[in-house]
């Protein structure tokens, strides 16, 4: 058990409670041109070994005793979240397919293993993806026309985009609007403006000042929910792969109030438009899952 | 939306909490209420599509978050919600709807998908979600009070 030395492409580690199974999954593993840089048993030495040898890619067991194959993922995953863990397993059923798309498994294999299909899910695994990275780099781009399209369809007027980079923690400036997106690459909108803003806003679309706060919410959740859907479709028809969906929007407003989207890089901007900055935060994560 | 139909919620909760190291959840109490809910402290926001939509919420105030995350943290001291302590919670929002998906399409409701998480930390704050009624649940577990909120059409 421990750190084993070898050359080559991918960086490995096994986590099997068997001796027959490791040896068998890391001669596959090294036949398909991988490194097993490591071997854990159990639950007790999987962190060590994992820290210690930093490999690119783990293969897991699901029935080991004491913490099974999706215990030892949920684990690794919360010490790593940037873990890539696939299953390799005699078990493949719905319930167990599921259970392992819980816990963050990106790839699936039975036993027994054969070299082929095992390199055919390693390699999607550690393949760059490149519709992600579209996604994450360029994303944020279709919700900005999105957003300097609808103020100028709705409002008659223009908004531009500061360079000023907002803060890592940001407090909201009154109301938040949050956002779901659903698809290939689930993620979240959020738009950020003062009540001011709203109200001005408002003022604008209503031909009136809004009646009571109630009104000036809605209206924003209402212009984001338009923003989103517009991005949304943008980025589909750039790709109808993204298969992108909005989810109803969500308010917050009243006190200050801290914007926080845990595990996603997300990309962000501040809006300047006549009724007031608006900021825009944007940000995707895999939700793909490779099986075989 | 019926009060019946968040069993698949609450099946969740109850069968996932127990695998992130809780003992005892305990349901305290079931009610309807507006679409404006107050932030008590945190709110984990979760938007749901598929044949229902809407968001399900789960809030709590920052002193039950923090001993939320540290006992997902096997009991590690968690002075502040920091960024870890934010991630625990969290992570424990999205496993909860993912299972939440995995127990509707068991009772029929099928393809239902759920974006990840977003954090709102600050209490007192209101909440307005798309729907009108929200069904509140109450839960207590192992002593720590946290809300799973509700609004699906």
């Amino acid at each position: 058990m421990g750190e084993i030395g070898n050359m080559s492409a991918f960086r490995v580690m096994v986590v099997d409670d068997s001796p027959f199974s490791r040896t068998i999954l890391a001669d596959a593993l090294q036949e398909g041109g991988c490194e097993v840089v490591g071997e854990a048993d159990s639950l007790e030495s999987l962190i060590e070994i994992y820290t210690n040898c930093k490999p690119d890619l783990v293969t897991m067991d699901i029935a080991m005793p004491d913490a099974d194959g999706f215990e030892c993922s949920k684990v690794l995953r919360f010490h790593d979240p940037a873990a890539k863990i696939i299953l390799v397993s005699s078990m493949k059923d719905d319930e167990t397919e599921a259970e392992a798309r819980r816990v963050g498994v990106m790839g699936y294999v039975q036993k027994p293993v054969d070299v082929e299909t095992l390199m055919r899910v390693i390699n999607a695994v550690m393949s760059p993806d490149s519709l992600f990275a579209k996604l994450k780099n360029g994303g944020i781009d279709c919700f900005k026309e999105a957003l300097a399209q609808n103020i100028t369809r709705m409002t008659k007027t223009t908004a531009t985009f500061s360079d000023k980079e907002p803060p890592a923690t940001y407090i909201s400036q009154g109301i938040t609007v949050v956002i779901g997106i659903i698809g290939k690459y689930p993620g979240s909108v959020i738009l950020d403006l003062s009540m001011e803003t709203a109200e001005k806003m408002a003022h604008v679309l209503l031909r009136r000042a809004g009646k009571n706060r109630e009104e000036v919410v809605s209206m924003a959740a209402e212009f984001a929910n338009v923003v989103a859907g517009v991005a949304c479709s943008m980025l589909n028809k750039k790709d109808k792969a993204f298969g992108l969906r909005v989810a109803p929007p969500s308010v917050f407003y009243g006190k200050a109030t801290e914007v926080i989207s845990p595990n996603i890089q997300v990309q962000h901007v501040y809006a300047d438009t006549d009724f007031g900055q608006i900021y825009l935060h944007v940000g995707f994560k895999k939700g793909s899952i490779l099986w075989m | 939306m019926d009060v019946n139909s968040v069993n698949p919620i609450l099946s969740a909760f109850a069968s996932v909490l127990p695998q992130i190291g809780f003992e005892k959840v305990e349901k305290k109490s079931v009610a309807m209420q507006g679409a404006v809910i107050e932030n008590i402290g945190v709110m984990i926001n979760i938007g749901m599509m598929g044949p229902l939509k809407g968001v399900i919420l789960i809030g709590m105030d920052i002193d039950s978050a923090k001993r939320f995350a540290s006992k997902m943290m096997m009991g590690m001291a968690v002075p502040e919600l920091d960024n870890l302590a934010q991630s625990a919670v969290s992570e424990m929002g999205n496993m909860v709807c993912a299972n939440a998906c995995i127990q509707f399409s068991e009772s029929g409701v099928i393809g239902l998908d759920i974006s990840p998480p977003t954090l709102l930390i600050g209490a007192g704050g209101m909440v307005k979600v798309s729907v009108p009624k929200v069904i509140v649940v109450k839960f207590l577990v192992d002593e720590i009070a946290v809300n799973v909120y509700v609004g699906l059409y």
